[in-house]
C-alpha cells in the first residue's frame, strides 16, 4: 500500500442504497421489538442483560448487511492562481521620490525582490502578473522597466472584478489577489470605498492585499477638480467650486486665477495649514455674453513640483438667456408705445422693464401735493442707463427727447456705446422727438444707430417696401418665402409718416420709402447693422403701430406686427436659431492628446439646408489669435458637416466656420472648446493609501504601505481542491472471527433467555 | 368775414402751438374716436376736447382736440384706438355689422369708454348698453373694477370714480386677455368736463361742486392714460412708490 496516500471507510455491500437503508430500518425495529418484550423483567440486571445481548447481535447483523471495507487512494493537490495586479495609470509615471524612479519601475523592483518568494511557492500556487489600463493584459518586470505607463484612468473595481471572472486567461480558481498601485482611482472608487463597491469586495471571496507603490513626500500643487454648471445664464451670477490640493505647501499663500479665454475674471488667494490639503475656493461671476466660452483656473507652478501639468484646469461654460430682458423707454406714451407693450407683455420669454416720460417740466399736472396725488416716479436714467445698462439683453428707445435736462440721456453716450459694442443690442423708433424733428441737440445714441439725420420728416403716408436686403432678411421674412413675404408687406397698411434719415456705411437697409429719396436714394425706414459685438435698429418712424391695429380693420386676422417685432428680437439678441451658420464644437472640452470636432451646419439666407455648401473652420488660441489648425468639409444633405482638427495643446481656443454656396457666402459662426492640460488621471500626484488599506480590509488582505514585504504575510486561500488518481478496495467484513461473534453472541442470548424463561 | 373768439376757439389756439409741431399725422397724437349712433351721441363732444385739453396740458401725451366721429361700423375706427361712446337716454340697438366691428376693434386691441350721460342705473342709457355690450362681447361681462385696479393710479393716485355725479362708485371693465378693452361710468364723467357754447361749465358736479369736477377730470385723464399705457404703473419698478403713497 506505499504507493496510495489516504484511505477512507466504504460500504462494499452490492445491494443498492434504498434496500440497504430498508433492511437497516427492519433491523432496527427487529432490536427495538426484542427489547419491548423484555419490558417486564422485574430484575434489572437481566433485562439490561438482554437489551445488550440484543443490540450487540443487531450491530453484529449490520455489520454483515454493510459489508463495510477500506478505500484506498492516490490523490494529488491542483494549484490555484494567485493575481498580482499592477497599475498601468499615468499616474504610475510619477517618481516615487523627487528625481527617483517611477512609480512603476518601483513596483519592477519590488517584482525582482519578490521573485525568489514566488518560486519558493511555485508548487503550491500560480503567480499570473497583469496589468491593468484598465483591460487586464500580461506584464513582467522587464515591460514595467520598458514601457512606461499610460492609461488615463485608474478603475481599481473594475480590475478586482475582471480578476474575479476570471479574465486575463487564468483558469485555476482564485486564492488571493496582490495589487500594487498608487491608489488614485478616478472611476468607481474616486471617493473611497463605500456603497455598492464596498458590498461586492466584502462577498469578493478571495483576500485582495495591496501595495501602496510612492511617496506622499512630493511636493505638488494642483487644481484637483472644478465643478461648475454645464451652462449658466447671461447676465445672472454663476459660481465655480475649485479644489486646489497642495502636497508640502503647509503654512504657504498662493493666488488661484479664473481666466476666460485670457482675460482674468477673478483671483483668490488660499492658505494651506497642512502638507496635505485640500482647500476650496469659489469664484462667482456674472458672463455678460450668451455663447460657449473657455474659462482656466490655474495656479502657480512652483520648482520641483512632481507634476506641473496639473497646475491648471479648463472647462467650457455655455452662457444662454433664461428670457430676454428687454428695458422700454418712452419718450412719451402713445400708440406705439401702447402696441409694442402689449406684445412684449404676452411674449412668455420677455421680461420686459419699463420707463415712460408721463410728464414734462412744462406740463401742469393741477395736484396741490405732487408727491402724494400722483403715481409719477422720478425717471432713473442714471441707475438704468449707467450701473444696470448691462443687465439688458435688448433696449428700445421710442421717440425720445433730449430737450429735458431732467429726462436727458446726453450723459450715458458712452455707457450706450460701450453696451453695445460689448454684445447688447438696441432699438431706437423714431417720431416726432426724433431726428430731424427732434429739439434736444445731439442725439447720444447717435453713434451707434444705423441711420443719420437726413433732414425734416416725410409726412405723407406710404407704404413701406421692402428692398433686396429685406427680401433675404430673417428681420423681415413674415412668410414663407420671398414672394409670400413680399405679399405680406406689400399687404399691411400704410404708415403716416417718417423721419428722413440716411444710412451710414456698413448698414443694412430692409424697409425703405417708395418715393421719398436722400442722397438719391430711396429714405430708409427699417435699417440695422452690427457695432462691436453688438447689433442696432432703426425704425425711423412711430407708426409701426399701424402694422398691428389698423391692420385688422377689414376683418382678416394678421399676426405681421407680432412676427416683425418677434424676428427682429431675435435677430438684435443673436438667438442661435436666426443664424445661417451653426458651429459647435463637440465635445466642448477635450482631453489632451484627443482631436477637436466641429460640427457646421449651413443654411441658406431662406433658412433651408445647404447641401454642398463649402465649409471651412479655423482654430485659433483663444488667448493670442495664434491659429493652431484649419479643416474644410462639404456639407452633407442636410447640410451639416463634422471636421477634425489635430490635436492642439492645452489651452482655450476658438473654432471659426465659414460656409459659401455658390460663390456667395452663407455668414461665419464661431464656438469655444478647452484642450485640458491634464485629464483626471495626473490632476493628482498624491498616493492614496487609504483606499488600498480599505480595500484589503474589506476582503480579509493585508495592506502594505511600500513595496517591501515578504510573501508569507499576504494571507492565501489553501488550494481546495484534491484530484484522485487511483484506488483499491479492501473489505473489514469477510473474516472468520466476525462471523465467530455474531454466532457467539446468538448463542448466548438463547441460553440466556432458556434460563430466565422467555424460550 | 367775421371771427367769433369763443372759449373753444382760444382753447384751441392755446394748445395748438405745441402739437401741430410735427406730428406724424393722428398716428402720433392721442386722438379719440366719439361714436356716432342713432341717438344722442355727441353730447359729450365738449368733455371729449376738454379731456384732450387736459391731456396736452397736463400730461407728455401728444393730442389733437377734435375727436373724429365716427361711425361704429366704419373701418377707419381702427386707426383710433381710444373709441368714446355715450348718449344722454337709451342706446339705439346696434347693427350686426357695427356689432360685429366693434367686437374685432375691442378683440384686437382696441379701448372703449363708455359713459352713462343720463346717469341712469337699471333703464336709459345703462339698461340698453350693457344689452349691446352683450352682444359684442358676450363672453366678457362688465364687472367692478377693484380699487387697487391701475387705472386708479395711471397718472393720479384715486380712489373713487366720480362723474357729474357720484352714483356708482366703481368704474366697470370687460376684460379682453386680462386687459379691461371696456370702461364703463355710470357718472357721466365728462359731463363733468363739458363745456356750452359760451365756455361755462354745462353741469355742476352733485354732489361734490368744483372738486367733484377735478376729481371727475383726473379719472378721465387716468382712463386715457390706461388706453395709451395698459398696466405700466403694475410694474414691479413702480409698486413700492406707489404703495408708499397708499400709505
Amino acid at each position: 500500500m506505499e504507493s496510495f496516500d489516504t484511505w477512507k471507510l466504504v460500504s462494499l455491500s452490492p445491494l443498492p442504497a434504498a434496500a440497504l437503508a430498508l433492511l437497516v430500518t427492519a433491523l432496527v425495529f427487529g432490536v427495538a421489538l426484542a427489547c419491548w418484550g423484555v419490558r417486564h423483567e422485574a430484575q434489572p440486571r437481566r433485562k439490561w442483560l438482554l437489551w445488550t445481548l440484543r443490540l450487540v447481535g443487531g450491530v453484529c447483523a449490520l455489520f454483515f448487511l454493510l459489508e463495510p471495507g477500506m478505500r484506498w487512494l492516490q490523490v494529488a493537490r491542483v494549484k490555484n492562481r494567485v493575481a498580482v495586479l499592477i497599475d498601468r495609470s499615468a499616474s504610475m509615471g510619477f517618481p516615487v521620490s523627487p528625481k527617483g524612479p517611477t512609480r512603476s519601475e518601483a513596483v519592477a523592483q519590488a517584482l525582482e525582490a519578490l521573485a525568489p518568494q514566488l518560486e519558493a511557492q511555485k508548487e503550491r500556487y500560480a503567480f499570473e502578473l497583469y496589468g491593468f489600463d484598465p483591460e487586464l493584459g500580461p506584464v513582467s518586470a522587464d515591460t514595467l522597466k520598458a514601457q512606461p505607463p499610460t492609461a488615463s484612468r485608474t478603475d481599481l473595481f473594475a480590475a478586482l472584478r475582471a480578476v474575479q471572472a476570471g479574465q486575463g486567461g487564468g483558469s485555476r480558481k482564485l486564492s488571493g489577489v496582490l495589487l500594487f498601485s498608487d491608489g488614485v482611482d478616478n472611476v468607481d472608487l474616486a471617493q473611497g470605498l463605500s456603497g455598492r463597491p464596498r458590498a461586492v469586495l466584502e462577498k469578493f471571496g478571495v483576500p485582495v492585499s495591496t501595495v501602496a507603490v510612492g511617496k506622499g513626500s512630493l511636493l505638488d500643487l494642483a487644481v484637483a477638480n472644478v465643478q461648475v454648471d454645464d451652462f449658466a445664464f447671461v447676465r445672472n451670477s454663476v459660481s465655480a467650486d475649485v479644489d486646489i490640493h497642495a502636497r508640502g505647501f503647509k503654512g504657504q499663500s498662493v493666488q488661484v486665477v479664473l481666466r476666460r479665454e485670457g482675460q482674468v475674471v477673478g483671483t483668490q488667494a488660499v492658505t494651506f495649514t497642512d502638507d496635505d490639503d485640500t482647500k476650496p475656493v469659489r469664484f462667482t461671476f456674472t458672463p455678460d455674453q450668451t455663447g460657449r466660452f473657455v474659462y482656466t483656473v490655474s495656479v502657480p507652478v512652483f520648482p520641483d513640483e512632481a507634476v506641473v501639468e496639473n497646475n491648471v484646469k479648463s472647462f467650457a461654460l455655455k452662457v444662454i438667456r433664461d428670457r430676454v430682458r428687454v428695458l422700454l423707454v418712452a419718450g412719451r406714451p402713445s400708440w406705439d408705445e401702447r402696441f409694442l407693450r402689449g406684445l412684449l407683455k404676452q411674449d412668455a420669454n420677455v421680461e420686459l422693464i419699463s420707463f415712460y416720460i408721463l410728464r414734462s417740466t412744462t406740463d401742469v399736472s393741477g395736484a396741490l401735493n405732487e408727491s402724494a396725488e400722483l403715481s409719477l416716479i422720478p425717471f432713473p436714467k442714471d441707475e438704468i442707463f449707467h450701473t444696470k445698462i448691462n443687465t439688458f439683453d435688448l433696449i428700445f428707445v421710442l421717440n425720445f427727447s433730449n430737450e429735458d435736462p431732467q429726462t436727458a440721456l446726453t450723459y450715458f453716450q458712452r455707457d450706450i456705446e460701450a453696451y453695445v459694442s460689448n454684445g447688447g443690442a438696441l432699438a431706437y423708433l423714431g417720431g416726432d422727438r426724433s431726428f430731424g424733428e427732434a429739439r434736444g441737440g445731439v442725439n447720444p445714441l447717435d453713434s451707434v444707430l444705423p441711420v443719420t439725420t437726413a433732414g425734416s420728416a416725410e409726412l405723407e403716408s406710404f407704404q413701406a417696401r421692402l428692398t433686396a436686403d429685406g427680401l433675404r432678411h430673417p428681420i423681415t421674412a413674415l412668410g414663407t418665402g420671398g414672394l409670400s413675404t413680399e405679399a405680406v408687406w406689400s399687404g399691411l397698411p400704410k404708415i403716416p409718416g417718417m423721419n428722413l434719415v440716411r444710412a451710414k456705411p456698413g448698414a443694412t437697409v430692409l424697409l425703405d420709402h417708395p418715393f421719398a429719396t436722400v442722397d438719391g436714394r430711396n429714405a430708409p425706414l427699417l435699417a440695422i447693422q452690427e457695432v462691436g459685438r453688438g447689433r442696432t435698429l432703426t425704425l425711423a418712424t412711430d407708426g409701426a403701430w399701424y402694422w398691428a391695429f389698423p391692420s385688422h380693420a377689414e376683418g382678416a386676422p394678421t399676426r405681421a406686427y407680432e412676427r416683425f417685432w418677434s424676428n427682429a428680437i431675435r435677430w438684435l439678441v443673436r438667438d442661435p436659431d436666426l443664424t445661417t451658420l451653426s458651429v459647435a464644437a463637440d465635445p466642448p472640452s477635450v482631453e489632451p492628446g484627443r482631436p477637436v470636432a466641429v460640427v457646421v451646419g449651413a443654411r441658406t439666407a431662406d433658412y433651408q439646408p445647404a447641401p454642398g455648401a463649402s465649409i471651412s473652420v479655423d482654430l485659433f488660441s483663444a488667448e493670442d489669435g495664434r491659429v493652431v489648425g484649419q479643416a474644410t468639409a462639404v456639407a452633407g444633405p442636410d447640410g451639416t458637416a463634422r471636421v477634425e482638427l489635430p490635436a492642439p495643446p492645452p489651452g482655450a481656443y476658438k473654432v471659426v466656420g465659414r460656409a459659401e454656396k455658390d460663390g456667395k457666402p452663407l455668414g461665419e459662426s464661431s464656438d469655444a472648446v478647452a484642450v485640458r492640460a491634464v485629464g483626471p488621471e495626473l490632476s493628482d500626484a498624491r498616493v492614496n493609501g487609504a483606499l488600498l488599506k480599505e480595500i484589503a480590509g474589506a476582503t480579509g488582505g493585508a495592506y502594505f504601505d511600500s513595496p517591501s514585504f515578504s510573501l508569507s504575510d499576504v494571507p492565501l486561500l489553501e488550494p481546495p481542491l484534491v484530484e484522485v488518481g487511483r484506488s483499491k478496495d479492501q473489505p473489514l467484513w469477510d473474516r472468520w472471527y466476525w462471523l465467530t461473534l455474531l454466532v457467539l453472541v446468538a448463542g448466548v442470548e438463547w441460553a440466556v433467555r432458556r434460563r430466565f424463561g422467555y424460550i | 368775414m367775421s371771427r367769433s373768439f369763443t372759449r373753444r376757439a382760444v382753447l384751441t389756439a392755446a394748445v395748438g402751438a405745441p402739437f401741430a409741431a410735427s406730428a406724424f399725422g393722428d398716428a402720433s397724437l392721442f386722438v379719440p374716436a366719439l361714436a356716432k349712433h342713432a341717438g344722442r351721441w355727441d353730447a359729450r363732444a365738449s368733455g371729449l376736447r376738454r379731456l384732450a385739453w387736459e391731456l396736452q396740458k397736463r400730461t407728455s401725451v401728444e393730442v389733437a382736440l377734435e375727436a373724429r366721429p365716427l361711425a361704429l361700423d366704419s373701418p377707419r375706427l381702427f386707426e383710433h384706438p381710444f373709441l368714446y361712446l355715450s348718449a344722454d337716454g337709451e342706446l339705439p340697438p346696434l347693427s350686426a355689422a357695427e356689432v360685429e366691428n366693434l367686437r374685432r376693434y375691442l378683440t384686437f386691441g382696441g379701448f372703449l369708454f363708455a359713459d352713462a350721460n343720463d346717469g341712469s342705473d337699471g333703464a336709459g342709457f345703462d339698461a340698453s348698453f350693457r344689452r349691446e355690450l352683450g352682444r359684442v362681447l358676450p363672453q366678457q361681462p362688465l364687472t367692478a373694477l377693484p380699487s387697487k385696479h391701475v387705472v386708479f393710479k395711471s397718472f393720479f393716485m384715486l380712489d373713487s370714480a366720480p362723474g357729474r355725479f357720484l352714483n356708482k362708485p366703481v368704474l366697470e371693465a370687460a376684460l379682453v386677455n386680462k386687459r379691461a378693452a371696456v370702461m364703463y361710468s355710470q357718472n357721466d364723467v365728462l359731463g363733468a368736463l363739458n363745456r356750452d357754447e359760451s365756455g361755462t361749465w354745462e353741469f355742476e358736479p352733485s354732489p361734490g361742486g368744483s372738486r367733484q369736477r377735478e376729481l371727475a377730470t383726473r379719472l378721465a385723464l387716468n382712463i386715457a392714460m390706461y388706453a395709451l399705457c395698459l398696466d405700466y404703473k403694475d410694474d414691479a419698478v413702480h409698486l413700492p412708490v406707489i404703495m408708499k403713497r397708499r400709505r
